[in-house]
């Protein structure tokens, strides 16, 4: 019964994505797609910020690697694009644990320069070794998926990860993840292993950004650049990130379509608009959304909850 | 608790419902795609903000050109509509712009994009769908040699470029370095990427047997610091370069030519057109670089030097009508601004030879058959031309030195050279 009106907020909202590709256009199938990528990287650093109290800026350096697995496996072997997915997820998984280990020494803003730092490197790798990462000129898979397939295997991604972190952060691992979070010190008087669940945390979350950063390819028909992964994507994962607020579905999904559509959404912006950037619109979104509700869009479900309570 | 749960599911339906009857609203639409009695519609992605955006004044040219056109009363009756989008040269920003254009704003082609890594990563997609992706604003080879061949999964004839491409372009710099000095050593900064690598091949097979003159060769990565161009410029002359060529995009072009000065090395300098806009030598000389006597190409038309060509005073007059806010700098020779007159002169050309029957086949057959002596953005004396063997429409090309110092211009010398693909 406790589980009750979560599974019911969680039925609705997978009919309502299921019928979606029935009544969208092809443009906006593609559009909600791109949410659902969001979506995977958003409930990933969810994890790593969220619940462990890390902080990282260079989520978009693990998208590039799940991106680039994706496209170098379908060129070179015409893999099955799911199954380049899920190598993603798993060399990713690899890399966010090495990475976590120096985040072991690290906190606060140090880590977060650290993580930073991985943002700014990681896309420079294809140019250093461009024969086999395509330089500049990227690399193309050998076949890209339709709208409606890229929609259904983001969201259905999407599914299953959600269940997955669900699992992971309802017992005990979640319980350590908090405790992390809140003091380590008193965390590890409790018996909590710091190093393990330090560095599965980043593990987890990297596996997620890989798996988003796998789709991210496919939506930009299968065409991977460094340009795609710039450090602005780091810091829009990150806002999308604070736009969530902590562990509520609804808040990931305000977060996932916040950063996704946003840049779409904000070229039509009268006055401001295309031509004086969409950053600009961006930026101020994001002040109005920090000063309104700090908490993030978790924060303002349960606060109208409380008020409608009250 | 519960209650507000299904408020806010509720809620999201309607909205959803809302936005899919809009978007079906929107989606019915009869004949070609983007064209109705008074209309074409037509899009294209360029960098308007981010890194690139020193090249957003070609739409606001091409904009204008449309305008112009329009305001005489449009292409058998038809306004040209151009949606221009922001994609910061950005792939993954290019793809869902260009999907915006097609399956939203229901363009008749995709005109005029900008940047080799947008255009490589939407091809397929227009290609599949059978849509123009036309005149885009890089010089690759891709855009003509792909026509017929097979590159990336299929051939792609709904794609064509329109500038000399960039290996023809280095072919001549081979021609007028070996012709100028037989014994030349020549050191080479190259854009670490197809682009660069582009310019370096084309000018090895213009050297032919002479190419072990390349004494050094030195790449860059795009955004890397003054510092770093530097210390390659350093090491071209320390390979005992005297003939210097770059390869660059305008920021290390610059940088280049900065640096080149500093140390007080002064071989014969060779940039390529991409980077020979006079606004971005004026920048280059105001932070201490000596210009004299550098060597590029053009194949526009130029505002400052030839200001009394009818073409000139066109783009003058069109300039300061549709788009006020380029007046000062076309009138300091941006290049970018008669490029972008030229594509649009070009587009409106072909649509006329389309006919009034506009269709997709249409407006390729017409691109694809081009004889264009009276382009009055370009060269005088230079033609657009295409044919089923042609498909690289611009294969002309005028050398230009530049003299004056700091407020000096370029100058064309010599013969047009054509047949350089």
């Amino acid at each position: 019964m406790r589980y009750l009106p979560a599974l019911g907020s969680l039925v609705a909202v997978g009919a309502v994505l299921a019928a979606l590709p029935f009544l969208l256009s092809a443009y906006h199938v593609a559009l909600a797609a791109q949410v659902g990528i969001f979506f995977i990287a958003v409930l990933g650093l969810n994890i790593l910020t969220g619940y462990t109290g890390q902080i990282s800026i260079g989520h978009g350096a693990f998208m590039a690697i799940g991106g680039y697995t994706t496209a170098v496996l379908s060129r070179d072997h015409h893999t099955n694009l799911v199954l380049t997915m899920i190598a993603a997820f798993a060399i990713c998984l690899v890399f966010g644990v090495l990475v976590g280990l120096p985040a072991l020494r690290l906190s606060g803003v140090y880590l977060a320069l650290a993580t930073f730092a991985l943002a700014i490197s990681v896309p420079q790798l294809p140019l250093k070794w461009s024969k086999f990462l395509g330089g500049r000129d990227g690399v193309q898979t050998a076949t890209t998926p339709s709208h409606v397939w890229l929609y259904a295997a983001a969201w259905t991604a999407s599914a299953i990860l959600f269940v997955l972190a669900w699992l992971i952060l309802r017992g005990r691992v979640g319980r350590a993840f908090r405790a992390v979070r809140d003091s380590e010190i008193a965390a590890v008087a409790s018996g909590v292993e710091l190093p393990l669940y330090k560095t599965l945390a980043f593990g987890i979350s990297a596996a997620y950004a890989g798996i988003a950063g796998s789709l991210f390819v496919l939506a930009t028909n299968g065409f991977a650049a460094p340009d795609e992964f710039g450090v602005v994507l780091s810091l829009e994962l990150l806002i999308g990130a604070a736009v969530a607020g902590l562990g509520s579905l609804w808040g990931i999904l305000a977060g996932a379509a916040f950063i996704g559509l946003l840049p779409t959404v904000s070229s039509s912006v009268p006055v401001i608009g295309s031509a004086h950037g969409q950053d600009v619109v961006f930026g101020a979104a994001v002040v109005l959304v920090m000063l309104l509700i700090p908490d993030g869009f978790a924060g303002l479900v349960a606060r109208v909850r409380r008020l409608a309570g009250a | 608790m519960a209650v507000n749960r299904r408020k806010l599911g509720a809620l999201l339906c309607a909205l959803l419902i809302t936005a899919a009857v809009a978007g079906a609203a929107a989606a019915s639409h009869t004949g070609t795609p983007g064209v109705t009695s008074n209309k074409i519609v037509i899009g294209g992605t360029f960098p308007l903000t981010g890194p690139a955006s020193l090249y957003k004044t070609i739409p606001a040219a091409e904009q204008a050109y449309y305008a112009y056109v329009n305001a005489k009363g449009g292409v058998f009756h038809r306004k040209i509509v151009d949606n221009v989008l922001d994609d910061q040269y950005d792939p993954s920003q290019t793809v869902p712009q260009t999907q915006k254009l097609v399956e939203q704003d229901h363009v008749f082609a995709v005109v005029g994009s900008l940047g080799t890594a947008p255009i490589l990563s939407t091809w397929n997609y227009l290609n599949k769908l059978k849509i123009p992706q036309v005149l885009v604003a890089t010089g690759d080879a891709f855009w003509g040699n792909c026509v017929h061949h097979a590159c990336q999964g299929g051939t792609k004839p709904w794609t064509l470029g329109w500038q000399p491409d960039y290996p023809g372009e280095a072919k001549l710099y081979a021609k007028y370095i070996l012709q100028k000095n037989k014994n030349a050593k020549i050191g080479v900064i190259y854009q670490n990427d197809a682009y660069g690598k582009n310019y370096l091949a084309g000018l090895k097979t213009g050297l032919g047997s002479s190419a072990n003159q390349i004494v050094d060769a030195e790449s860059y990565n795009l955004g890397d610091s003054a510092q770093v161009i530097a210390a390659h410029v350093v090491a071209l002359r320390a390979h005992g370069a005297d003939t210097f060529v770059i390869f660059a995009t305008p920021t290390a072009t610059i940088q280049s030519l900065v640096a080149r000065t500093l140390i007080g090395w002064s071989p014969l300098t060779l940039v390529n057109n991409v980077s020979a806009n006079r606004v971005f030598e004026l920048l280059a000389a105001q932070n201490g670089a000596n210009l004299d006597g550098i060597i590029s190409t053009v194949y526009t038309a130029s505002s400052t030097t030839q200001p009394n060509l009818p073409g000139m005073k066109l783009a003058t007059s069109i300039i300061h009508k549709y788009a006020p806010s380029l007046d000062q700098s076309l009138a300091q020779g941006d290049g970018n601004i008669i490029y972008g007159l030229a594509v649009g002169w070009t587009f409106v050309d072909a649509l006329q030879h389309a006919g009034k029957n506009l269709t997709r086949a249409g407006l390729m057959q017409a691109l694809r058959n081009m004889k264009e002596t009276k382009n009055p953005f370009i060269y005088p004396g230079m033609t657009v031309e295409t044919s089923k063997k042609r498909t690289f429409p611009m294969e002309q090309l005028k050398l230009i030195k530049w003299s004056g110092g700091k407020t000096g211009d370029w100058h064309a010398f010599g013969k047009i050279f054509s047949g350089l693909h």
